[in-house]
């Protein structure tokens, strides 16, 4: 009964006309952001703080809480039109979402992107709603050992994520997981193959890597076809721009998925929205009945990754308000601002502001129903980019490449590593290596070798803190089962082979 | 009063000069500052500065807005090499913390120290608790240390990287007292009170503003401060020196401007800055984040940051830490 009291008084502040104003300013302004390679909520948020101060606390979180989920939805726009990730949680909107959008079904990977976005955005919020507090009393049982666990399951998957040859993925892997190595270890402030370069003490910003072998890989990799005058076929009409049913149907299972791993791995403090999109795009490929269409265009491959980023929104806001613990670097943010407006953010906040949570919850269900009702109309619009001839179309992907990696560092540097990391994505292609595996160890690669360090150090040296404890158990566990499991089916294959033979 | 001896920081070498408010009048900026962070947008440098910049604009102190420009990478060593390339520009300053002590000497890439640049003011101090989870049988500061004692290697600290102002308390406190525990490093400030709450460790340097909440709630207790004298909010929790350690180390943040910047220009911002920590707006933003006020003038600041290189350096040398230049 409290919940539903508690609603109604949400709902009651959030449908005033001021608070609709300032979460529609939140929603549109993130959807922009979104769109925009490199450029990401936390440094929207920051730069729109000052103009906050003057604003009521509740209007002003439920505008930067609505830039937060906002950007999730236009992420998948450039992943999907231009390989382009617009938000690092959207890399992997790329792999199949791009894939559509060759076969001619742009506007329906936009549609799915957007649809899987509401329904996870909603279930995120509902899931804030009714089980934050116990939820986040039970992510503190998450630990490093835990942690290092959850990142071995997402390097399981890529056995899933592999093309043609297991090799090559492993190969790609290994690559990424170097990258991820490089910078200032952590925990002995030595330099890690930085070469001397003070520009390289950080390590290499994920976004420089994966506009760069997503994007200008794809445009290098294109322009050598010379004859074909457009990149991609735009079928006319607005029914072939929208999603069927059959593809809806399609993506059932999907948008469950997504929801859920999103929302769980949200909780957790030390784990982002990258690894719940990886981890719910591999699950929906392991228990597909057709994994070997992954990759080539299948709408749950973008169902899944989308609703997974969307609802790790809502899975994060649970620690930040139940707990005053911030999980990613746009929850530190929102931490930061709530501070500066003067309220205590820790686990008195909602017993304390009812008003400010209520408000923000019912003005998420709003703002997930505006961010449908705003990205929908513009699918077929934003299609219409594909129109373009290559000739206008590639140097428009290098210059929105260029600016994004640009606008996160201000660093010409990552701009220039941006060329190398494009050559890269270019030679992988020609030589059939796999990007995905590239970009999934270099999203774990840190927080692994992190987790997997802090561990040790707290049982000072024994690894049996990793098998020990009952969750990190359990998810090794699955970890090696992914990882066994393409094996047995390879055995399989040779068994039937030789029976064959034999008779 | 007013006149008083700054001292401009010349990449040759340190050069006195005699400044004051005759040459105070002579500088006004004329175009909006740069005002230069390390951090990117929503870190703890980039919050602050952009709350300097607003609460300047509210007591109308210049004639020009200032701009934030975040200058991430090498730990502050970017931002640091920048204002070197600045040398001479009277229109950038930038604001400093612990870190652009501790990273130069740390690491080999990055060349440029503090005091390679000129000082302006110094701002903040920040003190910090040292918190156990409520449910910890550590009451005082001294059973913990006892515990550490009795069980060398066991007992884990939550907290930053090596070199950090967590890092050094702990050094510092090991070496006063014998004790050792294991300093478990995370990157993220949510991450180490998730461990300490979760109790996958056993103690914490933490932020006044960042504990108040838990302890409000009972989830953690204060058993230190790590202050000079104790904070409004916590009137019975003895400081590290009433605990019977002798170990203060503030984080410190304050202004400073590229090299070779005229005196006058110096002069200028200390000028605007002297009146700057006198407003309510800045008192109520320390008082908010429990901040302790530690306003200091150029050529005092030029002698803190000597001090302070040098309190660093042994700590390092005695840390085990490889220590560059």
């Amino acid at each position: 009964m409290e919940v539903i009291n508690g609603l109604f008084h949400g709902f009651a502040v959030a449908l005033t006309p001021i608070n609709l104003w300032w979460c529609f300013v939140g929603v549109f302004l993130g959807t922009v952001v979104g769109i925009l390679p490199g450029l990401g909520p936390p440094a929207t948020i920051a730069m729109l703080l000052p103009l906050t101060f003057q604003m009521n606390p509740t209007s002003a979180i439920i505008m930067l809480a609505g830039i937060y989920y906002g950007a999730k939805y236009g992420g998948s726009t450039t992943s999907v039109l231009l390989n382009v990730p617009g938000e690092s949680a959207s890399v992997v909107t790329c792999f199949d979402g791009y894939q559509m959008a060759r076969k001619g079904r742009a506007g329906a990977a936009l549609g799915i992107a957007a649809i899987a976005s509401f329904v996870a955005g909603t279930f995120g919020v509902v899931m804030l709603m009714l089980v934050a507090p116990p939820l986040a009393r039970m992510a503190l049982s998450f630990s490093s050992p835990e942690y290092f666990a959850l990142m071995c399951l997402g390097l399981a998957m890529v056995v899933l994520l592999a093309g043609k040859s297991l090799t090559k993925a492993l190969l790609a892997m290994l690559v990424g997981l170097w990258i991820a190595g490089m910078g200032t270890d952590l925990f002995s402030a030595t330099s890690r193959f930085t070469f001397g370069n003070m520009e390289l003490l950080d390590g290499i910003d994920f976004v420089v890597v994966a506009i760069g072998v997503f994007a200008l890989g794809e445009v290098l990799g294109n322009m050598e076809k010379r004859e074909e005058a457009q990149m991609l076929p735009v079928p006319k009409g607005l029914r072939n721009l929208l999603p069927t049913m059959a593809e809806l149907k399609a993506c059932r299972f999907a948008f469950v998925n997504g929801s859920v791993i999103g929302f769980l791995i949200g909780v957790l403090p030390g784990a982002g929205s990258t690894i719940a999109s990886f981890i719910s795009y591999g699950v929906e490929k392991a228990v597909s009945k057709h994994p070997e269409k992954f990759g080539t265009g299948v709408p749950e491959g973008v169902a899944a990754p989308e609703g997974a980023n969307n609802s790790e929104t809502g899975g994060a806001l649970v620690p930040m308000l139940t707990l005053g613990i911030p999980g990613s670097g746009t929850t530190a943010i929102l931490l930061a601002a709530f501070i500066l407006w003067g309220l205590k953010p820790g686990p008195l906040m909602i017993q304390d502001n009812p008003t400010l949570f209520w408000g923000l919850v019912a003005s998420m269900y709003i703002g997930n129903v505006m961010l449908l009702v705003l990205n929908l109309p513009l699918i077929p619009l934003f299609a219409q980019v594909l129109k373009l001839p290559a000739y206008a179309l590639y140097p428009v992907i290098f210059g929105i490449s260029i600016v994004g990696v640009y606008s996160v560092s201000g660093s010409l540097f990552d701009v220039w590593m941006l060329a190398v990391f494009g050559l890269m994505g270019y030679a992988m292609r020609r030589l059939d290596y796999p990007a995905a595996p590239l970009i999934l160890g270099l999203v774990l690669g840190d927080s692994m070798e992190r987790a997997l360090r802090q561990s040790l150090m707290m049982s000072q040296g024994d690894l049996s803190i990793l098998v020990s404890r009952p969750i990190s158990a359990v998810m090794l566990f699955l970890a090696a089962v992914i990882l066994i499991a393409p094996l047995f089916r390879k055995a399989n294959a040779w068994r039937i082979k030789a029976i064959e033979e034999q008779v | 009063m007013r006149t008083r001896i700054s001292i401009a920081l010349l990449l040759a070498g340190f050069v006195a000069a005699n400044a004051g408010t005759v040459f105070a009048q002579g500088f006004k900026p004329s175009k909006p500052i740069e005002f230069l962070t390390h951090t990117g947008p929503g870190g703890g440098g980039d919050v602050i500065a952009r709350a300097i910049g607003t609460a300047m604009e509210k007591e109308k102190l210049m004639p020009v807005r200032m701009q934030v420009l975040n200058k991430t990478g090498g730990s502050g060593a970017t931002a640091m090499a920048y204002l070197v390339e600045k040398k001479g520009d009277t229109q950038t300053i930038a604001i400093f913390t612990g870190l652009w002590f501790t990273n130069p000497l740390m690491r080999a890439e990055a060349k440029i120290t503090l005091k390679d640049l000129t000082p302006v003011v110094r701002l903040v101090l920040e003190p910090a608790l040292i918190a156990v989870k409520s449910d910890a049988p550590y009451k005082t500061l001294k059973d913990f240390i006892d515990a550490a004692k009795q069980n060398p290697g066991q007992l884990k600290q939550s907290a930053g990287s090596i070199g950090s102002r967590d890092w050094l308390v702990r050094q510092l406190l090991m070496k006063t007292t014998g004790a050792s525990w294991a300093y478990i490093s995370f990157p993220g400030g949510g991450e180490r009170i998730a461990a300490l709450l979760g109790g996958h460790v056993n103690m914490m340097v933490i932020e006044p503003q960042e504990a108040g909440e838990h302890i409000r709630a009972g989830n953690l207790r204060v058993i230190a401060q790590i202050s000079d004298k104790r904070l409004p909010p916590y009137p019975n929790i003895p400081t590290m020196k009433e605990a019977g350690f002798d170990v203060n180390v503030p984080q410190v943040r304050g202004i400073v401007a590229p090299p070779g910047v005229p005196a006058e220009v110096v002069a200028y911002w200390e000028d605007v800055f002297g009146k700057f920590v006198k407003t309510p707006s800045w008192k109520k933003y320390l008082e908010d984040n429990l901040f302790d006020d530690g306003f200091m003038r150029s050529a005092e600041l030029g002698k803190f940051i000597d001090e302070y290189s040098e309190l660093t350096r042994g700590i390092l040398k005695e840390g085990g830490v490889k220590v560059v230049r």
